[in-house]
């Protein structure tokens, strides 16, 4: 990556190569389209621009979008973590059970939630960070493992009859302040934070670099073992909340169907937000944006009165459209690069 | 990221005195530990062998709820079919590189599954021409994903988690999410039944037929075209690096492609499989619960494939899999009700997890990188 700047004002220009744009291409052609279809929505379906429309549109955003931000951080670093609807099984039903046998408090429930999270997100970090393996084959196994837990917690029983601790971020007007869903803005709030370290902070570029290259990075200094764990440690805790919401979402029960399918939800949502499955690159916005764009689809196709199962056609359209975009940018990067090298 | 060296003396910070000792491996046993960990294929046949006779010693304690003989084990085999086709595809996919892998055989298994109903149940097709079509089907769908990945560029996880999506709804929604179960497909059972084999049939179990109409002929056109053609040898160099492949004048992006269009038309006969097995084209099939494709790559990273591309065998990936179908099958004896199933889930992640962690083991024991 040796550029032959001129030597007349290094800081400045160094400083602009090394950042990408705050927004990138990819988030802004996205509001375009979640805008676009905002639209189209609203005049097509009266019910859809309603705040009753909306608001549950938000709320079912969140758990994706929040799992999404974990799962942005390990694709960053060149890894992929497909065991997220097993441990989001298995977190929910334990907080689902601890609720119902012991009637935890809100910030107690979450707090069990996080750790069990956090817990299984380890033991995918310490076999991919330190077992050498490429983390798809890992996570395959250890999501089997996770569902096996999550099935035998729940002993083929649904668990009826959870308290509405967690209503705080559900869908009624419990979880609503001033009509905007706690949910969401939590989620929004978690997404900045996981932006600004990402961007702005030493600890974050640091995953950035790890998925450009993990020899580099670790002949550069970089704990690359310590920050890969980090990164699955990171996602756990953040489907632990995703699994609160999960719960907070539906109703006094849960069955074992939960979670389930999730994985791919998420890698969908992080890829349409212009995260680059190769490693390297990414942001948390577009992986936010990416979550909305889904769910809108998915709320779009049932109010149209649509099969609701056709959602997922679109979904697929979508990642094909938004990576192809992305590809073809890429390429016109890289060739705009080339004619310059061959230039100089 | 593991190293390859083969050389005795390893490069690196630390170079450890053992793997040249292991090289000379005088003793007879250091040289069994050596092929059990090293080559995968000894490795699957040994715990094949163990689990097996472990299932029996459990039989003759009395801890299993029915006997585990040579008949239950050849009846079990039907799992095996689709589950080893799937594998099978998994492998040439996997075969071709650059992260190649194909989430969305499931999801072709439904729709073609949904292809084969109307062309055979509904429009009176014979069932040759209607299998045909749906081989054919699946090769179409297949060849989508191929023509995104090598010659767009997309990267496979991407492209097939896409068409994933794509085939999944389309299936839903082809039937408005009702299956086809008409009156010759459900006579299509009789394809799943077992046979007595001619003239040794007397002295061994009978075998579920779908083993001789499906899965030997695949698995020994799979072979045969891995280690016997000039494609099988193409798609091993280019999987191992593309790029000298193509200085080698190899026709990169078409090997890549007919990797892929090769596993729809693989999953697109599976279809079949499965259509006749449940009695009932079922839009569902092959994506319900945790889907086709998931354990399909399980079997293949089991049977000794490298995600990276270039390292594989038809033989790793059959032996995994009769290991997964008899394990699995002791399981159900072993647990009564669905705890089975689950147990199924924890044998399939545990054995993967080990398997992929002695994987990267032995590549540092011994300098080889299976």
């Amino acid at each position: 990556m040796t550029t032959t700047a001129p030597p007349t004002s290094p800081r400045p220009t160094r400083r602009a190569r090394v950042l990408p744009p705050p927004i990138a291409g990819q988030e802004l052609v996205l509001v375009a389209v979640i805008a676009l279809m905002w639209v189209v929505l609203a005049l097509t379906t009266p019910a859809f621009a309603s705040a009753g429309s909306i608001q549950p549109l938000l709320v079912a955003t969140a758990p994706i979008a929040l799992a999404g931000i974990g799962m942005t951080i390990v694709i960053i670093t060149g890894g992929i973590d497909v065991s997220v609807g097993g441990m989001m099984m298995v977190c929910a039903v334990v907080t689902a059970k601890a609720l119902v046998a012991f009637e935890l408090a809100l910030p107690l429930a979450l707090g069990l939630s996080v750790a069990v999270g956090g817990l299984l997100g380890l033991v995918n970090g310490l076999l991919i960070a330190y077992g050498r393996v490429h983390a798809i084959i890992i996570t395959f196994g250890t999501m089997n493992v996770f569902l096996f837990v999550g099935l035998q917690i729940f002993a083929s029983r649904t668990v009826n009859g959870i308290p509405s601790t967690l209503q705080f971020f559900g869908r009624g007007v419990a979880g609503r302040t001033l009509g905007v869903p706690h949910a969401f803005v939590l989620t929004l709030l978690i997404a900045a934070i996981a932006w600004w370290y990402l961007r702005h902070t030493a600890g974050g570029r640091h995953f950035y670099a790890i998925g450009g290259d993990a020899q580099a990075a670790r002949l550069a200094g970089i704990d690359v073992r310590g920050r890969i764990l980090a990164a699955y440690v990171v996602t756990g805790l953040l489907v632990g909340l995703a699994s609160c919401f999960l719960i907070a979402q539906g109703t006094s029960s849960l069955d074992q169907s939960v979670g389930n399918g999730k994985e791919l939800a998420v890698i969908a949502a992080v890829v349409i937000g212009g995260t680059s499955i190769m490693g390297g690159r990414g942001s948390v916005l577009g992986t936010v944006l990416g979550a909305l764009l889904v769910q809108t689809v998915t709320s779009g196709v049932t109010q149209l009165g649509w099969p609701s199962q056709l959602s997922d056609l679109f979904v697929g359209i979508f990642i094909i459209v938004a990576v192809g975009a992305d590809l073809l940018r890429e390429r016109a990067r890289r060739r705009r690069l080339r004619a310059k090298g061959a230039a100089a | 990221m593991s190293t390859s060296t083969q050389a005795p003396t390893p490069a690196g910070p630390d170079p450890a005195p053992r793997p040249a000792a292991a090289e000379r491996g005088d003793s007879i046993g250091a040289r069994a530990l050596r092929a059990v960990l090293t080559q995968r294929i000894t490795l699957l046949a040994v715990l094949i062998v163990v689990v097996v006779l472990s299932y029996v010693a459990l039989d003759a304690g009395g801890y299993l709820t029915a006997p585990y003989d040579p008949d239950y084990l050849s009846a079990s085999l039907i799992n095996a079919v689709p589950l080893a086709m799937l594998a099978l595809a998994e492998l040439l996919v996997i075969l071709s590189g650059r992260g190649g892998i194909d989430l969305s055989v499931g999801a072709i298994v439904a729709l073609s599954g949904m292809v084969f109903g109307f062309m055979y149940g509904q429009w009176g097709w014979p069932l040759w021409l209607a299998v045909v079509a749906t081989a054919g089907f699946g090769a179409l769908c297949g060849a989508l994903n191929g023509f995104l990945v090598a010659y767009i560029g997309f990267p496979a996880l991407i492209a097939t988690l896409a068409t994933f999506y794509a085939f999944k709804s389309l299936a839903i929604v082809v039937n408005q999410q009702s299956p086809i179960s008409t009156p010759p497909i459900q006579e299509l059972y009789s394809l799943t039944r077992s046979v007595e084999i001619p003239v040794i049939g007397g002295q061994i179990p009978d075998v579920p037929l779908g083993i001789f109409t499906f899965l030997l002929p695949t698995v020994l056109i799979v072979w045969l075209l891995l280690a016997r053609t000039t494609y099988g040898r193409r798609l091993y160099a280019v999987g191992t690096n593309d790029v000298a492949s193509l200085w080698a004048g190899q026709p990169v992006r078409a090997t890549r492609f007919g990797a892929y269009a090769l596993a729809g038309l693989i999953s697109g006969l599976v279809a079949v499989v499965t259509v006749a097995q449940f009695a009932s084209a079922r839009p569902d099939a092959g994506v319900s619960g945790n889907g086709m494709a998931l354990p399909a790559i399980t079997i293949a990273v089991l049977g000794g494939v490298a995600i990276t591309g270039g390292i594989g065998r038809v033989a790793g990936v059959v032996l995994a899999t009769l290991l997964i179908v008899w394990l699995n099958a002791g399981i159900l004896l072993a647990f009564v009700g669905n705890e089975g199933s689950q147990y199924q889930l924890l044998a399939l992640g545990v054995v993967l997890v080990a398997a992929a962690l002695l994987n990267g083991f032995a590549g540092r024991r011994y300098g080889v990188a299976d």
